[in-house]
């Protein structure tokens, strides 16, 4: 018995054999099918980055690479800040000096966030003893007359807007071992919550992707204040189960600097403050400063380090003493014969909190494959936060749409404990599946059964990541129905439409807040549930002496939350007469009226009722098809006061050629830093798509591409796009699926043969 | 134990028979599935020019966006035709692999207007096998809904490297259009064809 099956194994060695190769054959073929389907995977996690490249809408990112040394040749840059503050306003010079340390001529280029309500209004160009101040341009005029610069060797410098808080700064021909100066300028206003003042001087412009387990809160911030918002929400549904969607789309980024390889750019930062009021308790959030304080109302400040990298944002916050702020302030400018003044208004709060009326809320949650992944718990834990905070005579309703949309209850029902339930058990039984289809949800969500109902605040609360395509029909919609709910989107995710939801909240007289990672729904939430708990006034309406030949921003005037001031910009021909300001608070009538010629004389009034104006141009023109009409709006507003905006750049040219015939320019982007807490593999990861790296963009006007050639072209970063990829599957597919099937063949007689045999 | 043997051979292909027919089916599985995707992948590129098709013609009537599926996260914003070809496009608007699965996509922070450069992607194995047929001074029409038609006519080729390259969105007045390059390849590789067309002022 033991023999036999020697026997046998010698008797059909030979054919075994056989059938073990066919079978290493096909197992082969086989292997090389599944390579197939991994490379194939590969292939759509590298495609993910470039589509992200691809979709950025204005310029794109620009790419790192981890290598030691990589941005040694690139220029330096330093930073100086200096902000005056003087009550609620802020102006804030910034001096930038980009210092080649090496042997070429180079073109720097530098990417930089500003307040979003920033109103940039000055550039100078400084080298050495001589001052050049630049020009405001139409944006495509500026740009080719600092081309044409370029090209001649003279030194210039750009200033473009990118994103209405993300702006960047060109200065070509940088001489061998030379530093060129750019100072720039702009103007804001302070943020008032209640008694407390805040300014915020952003550092550092964030990469848009957050990792999880690193964010800093502080840090990642960036979004709610921000502008990161698209104009063409075309996103892809990206498969269930991709871990982290990297799709932000619309920043213009730098290259961002591997920690490991020290900080760059340097900042030096002073604020002096007069806050028009005794000042209780100055402090910064998240550096240490030097305080001394001047007489009752001022301080000076300095960073206690002097010189600090450019890694997080500086934020400045000032309270008044014992004595309560003030609550109203009016400033006033004129400017070519107009008057332009700024009203702020604080009304009635503190102890005497008026009783909250009770709510209709309307909660309107994304369950389509956008929300994927990370977005949909945090979703649904924001939603179920907000159920929690329902009191009993509250009433409420859901709304979950993907490509289709369902209502948990036929109409809002009592937020009692069962109704309640029912809504818990409904939320955590979504997932996120199928496409976006957010306008039939909105109608719902707007649709009024009872529009004259004055005892109840309407509150519609959206839970989105803004993956739509048809934000017009959408504006359209809640402008037009409104009535008198109010919108509140909440962004989710790492990277939100945040552009449409802040537009949309607007629009719909409300707010809009970001929730980033899971760690922050509670806090969020709990700061939104609180405004909803809290409207205090509403219906605010201003009444100007002369109102037909009164502009005022913004329009309409949205409700007014705990803490909040009213705040207006307007422009008239004389500010004479009184403002006359009226709302509903606590259910009876509220009115304030503001004698117009009492305002302290302040420049840059005009220029921030500019930046509110083309800030709502902005807006109107998505909701009008009349893109042309807005665009030549908002054209005239920045040119008649010297603003940057999407449509205008300041532009300044050195009348004097400095950099020889012949002498190549290179083109450099200044690396930033990543924002403090962050990790860099864990925000650009180890599987990266390669790095795009490329030569200066030439001269020529044939030249659209520009492609890396020589040792230091890999060291070059430039804005570009990526190439996407553009091959499918199908003939690999296709091809390996004969071979596998020959192969399965071939076996198949084979193993006949054998059988027959036996 | 004499009758041993005789069972054994029998027995025989009581080892090789399972697996084998387990190995083969296997096998055919695998290359059906792949064979089968592989044509599903090229049948719904054809498929989805038709639909988008109407999906354009009911923009150009109304002027807005429509979309040919309601879940389709790209919707037709342009029409690509290359008369001399008898080529006709319709363009979507990203250019994302979902939506290059369906046609060409415009990548999206490019110009569609016709005021600037536009950049239109598409599959060298589908939609855009076409463009290494596309020789200078061919023209190419490219109607949107923003922009009305602008036609172009082509200046010229070019092979690059994306791993290298990258497209500046500013640099001009132009169209080009990007595939993969070899046509012919088989795998995915980093090297790109584009054809780089100029406007043609009428």
């Amino acid at each position: 018995m033991r023999s036999l099956p020697h026997r046998s194994a010698q008797d059909t060695g030979p054919r075994d054999a056989i059938v073990f190769i066919a079978a290493l054959f096909a197992t082969l073929v086989a292997v090389t099918g599944l390579l197939t389907v991994a490379a194939r995977a590969d292939g759509a996690a590298a495609r993910n980055g470039l589509v992200t490249l691809n979709d950025v809408q204005s310029g794109t990112l620009l790419l790192k690479s981890k290598e030691p040394g990589k941005y040694v040749p690139a220029p330096l840059l330093a930073t100086d800040a200096k902000i005056e503050v003087t009550g609620p306003m802020a102006r804030a010079r910034v001096t930038q000096r980009f210092i080649n340390p090496g042997d070429g001529w180079v073109e720097g280029k530098y990417v930089f966030p500003l307040p979003e309500d920033a109103a940039v209004d000055t550039m100078k160009m400084i080298i050495g003893e001589r001052i050049i101040e630049g020009q405001i341009k139409e944006k495509e005029e500026a740009r080719r007359i600092y081309e044409k610069a370029k090209a001649e060797g003279k030194k210039a410098g750009l200033l473009e807007q990118q994103r209405p808080n993300v702006f960047t700064n060109a200065v070509a021909n940088i001489g061998p071992h030379e530093s060129v100066t750019i100072q720039i300028e702009y103007q804001q206003t302070a943020h008032r919550d209640g008694d407390r003042f805040s300014l915020r001087f952003p550092m550092v412009v964030a990469p848009r992707y957050v990792p999880k387990e690193a964010a800093a809160p502080q840090v990642v911030d960036f979004a709610p204040g921000s502008g990161w918002g698209t104009t063409q929400p075309d996103r892809d549904d990206l498969p269930p189960g991709t871990a982290h969607p990297d799709n932000a789309k619309d920043l213009t980024q730098p290259p961002v600097l591997d920690p490991e390889e020290g900080k760059v750019n340097p900042v030096a930062l002073q604020v002096s403050l007069e806050a028009g009021f005794p000042l209780g308790k100055v402090t910064s959030s998240f550096h240490k400063v030097d305080i001394q304080r001047i007489g009752k109302e001022g301080a000076k400040l300095s960073l206690a380090e002097k010189v600090v990298p450019a890694d997080k944002d500086f934020e400045l916050v000032w309270e008044p003493a014992e004595t309560a702020a003030p609550t109203a302030g009016l400033f006033r400018e004129t400017v070519d014969g107009e008057d332009y003044v700024l009203v702020m208004l604080m009304p009635p709060s503190g102890a005497a909190q008026p009783k909250a009326k009770p709510r209709e809320a309307i909660f309107v949650i994304d369950n389509s494959g956008s929300m994927a992944g990370a977005s949909m718990p945090q979703a649904k834990a924001g939603l179920l936060f907000a159920l929690d905070k329902l009191k009993p005579e509250d009433s409420f309703n859901i709304i979950r749409f993907d490509d289709t949309h369902e209502l948990l209850f036929p109409q809002p029902v009592r937020a009692d404990r069962e109704n309640i339930a029912v809504a818990r058990k409904f939320v955590n039984g979504l997932s996120a599946d199928g496409g976006t289809e957010m306008l039939p949800a909105l109608k719902a969500a707007l649709a009024d059964r009872t529009p004259g109902d004055a005892a109840h605040v309407r509150q519609v609360i959206f839970l989105t990541d803004g993956a739509i395509s048809n934000e017009k029909a959408l504006f359209e919609e809640i402008a037009r129905h409104r009535g008198r709910s109010r919108l509140f989107t909440v962004g989710i995710g790492t990277a939100p439409n945040s552009y449409f939801m802040r537009r949309a909240a607007e629009a719909g007289r409300g707010s809009f807040t970001h929730i980033g990672d899971l760690a922050q729904v509670k806090s969020r939430m709990a700061d939104l549930a609180n405004k909803l708990e809290h409207p205090l006034v509403t219906d605010v309406t201003a009444q100007w002496p002369d109102e037909a030949r009164t502009e005022s921003w913004p329009d309409p005037i949205p409700d007014l939350y705990k803490g909040e001031p009213v705040m207006l910009a307007a422009r008239m021909d004389k500010a004479q007469g009184d403002l006359t300001l009226t709302g509903e608070l606590d259910g009876k009538a509220w009115q304030v009226r503001v004698p117009l010629d009492a305002g302290e004389t302040r420049s840059g009034i005009g220029k921030l009722w500019a930046r509110r104006k083309i800030a709502a141009l902005e807006a109107e023109r998505l909701m009008s098809r009349d893109y042309e009409k807005a665009d030549a709006e908002i054209l005239n507003v920045a040119l008649e006061h010297h603003l940057v905006s999407r449509r205008t750049s300041l532009v300044a040219v050195d009348v004097t050629p400095t950099r020889p015939d012949g002498e190549p320019l290179e083109s450099r982007d200044m690396p930033v830093n990543l924002p403090e807490g962050w990790e860099f593999d864990k925000v650009f990861g180890e599987s990266a798509p390669a790095p795009v790296m490329h030569k200066a963009m030439r001269a020529a006007p044939t030249a659209m591409l520009a492609s890396a050639e020589g040792p230091i072209a890999d060291t070059a970063q430039d804005r570009g796009l990526a190439l996407p990829q553009t091959a499918s599957d199908a003939p690999g597919l296709i091809r390996n699926g004969l071979f596998t099937l020959l192969a399965a063949f071939l076996l198949m007689l084979l193993w006949r043969r054998v059988t027959r045999r036996g | 134990m004499t009758e041993m043997p005789i069972s054994s051979v029998r027995k025989r292909p009581d080892w090789t028979a399972p697996a084998g027919a387990v190995l083969t089916a296997l096998l055919i599985a695998l290359g059906g599935w792949q064979l089968g995707h592989g044509l599903y992948i090229k049948a719904k590129a054809q498929l989805a020019q038709m639909l988008l098709d109407s999906a354009w013609e009911d923009s150009l009537r109304t002027g807005t966006p429509h979309k040919a599926w309601a879940w389709a996260d790209a919707w037709p914003v342009a029409q690509l035709s290359v008369p001399r070809l008898e080529i006709s496009e319709i363009v979507l608007s990203n250019a994302s692999g979902e939506a290059l699965a369906f046609g060409p996509g415009h990548m999206s922070a490019t110009d569609l207007s016709g005021k600037g450069l536009s950049a239109i992607a598409g599959h060298r194995d589908t939609h855009f096998s076409f463009l290494k047929e596309l020789r200078s001074g061919d023209r190419i029409v490219l109607t949107t809904l923003e922009g009305g038609r602008t036609v172009y006519s082509v200046t010229g080729t070019q092979v690059v490297d994306a791993a290298t390259t990258t497209l500046d969105p500013a640099a001009g007045n132009g169209l080009v259009l990007v595939t993969c390059y070899p046509f012919d390849a088989v795998a995915r590789g980093s090297l790109r064809y584009l054809v780089i067309a100029k406007q043609v002022i009428s």
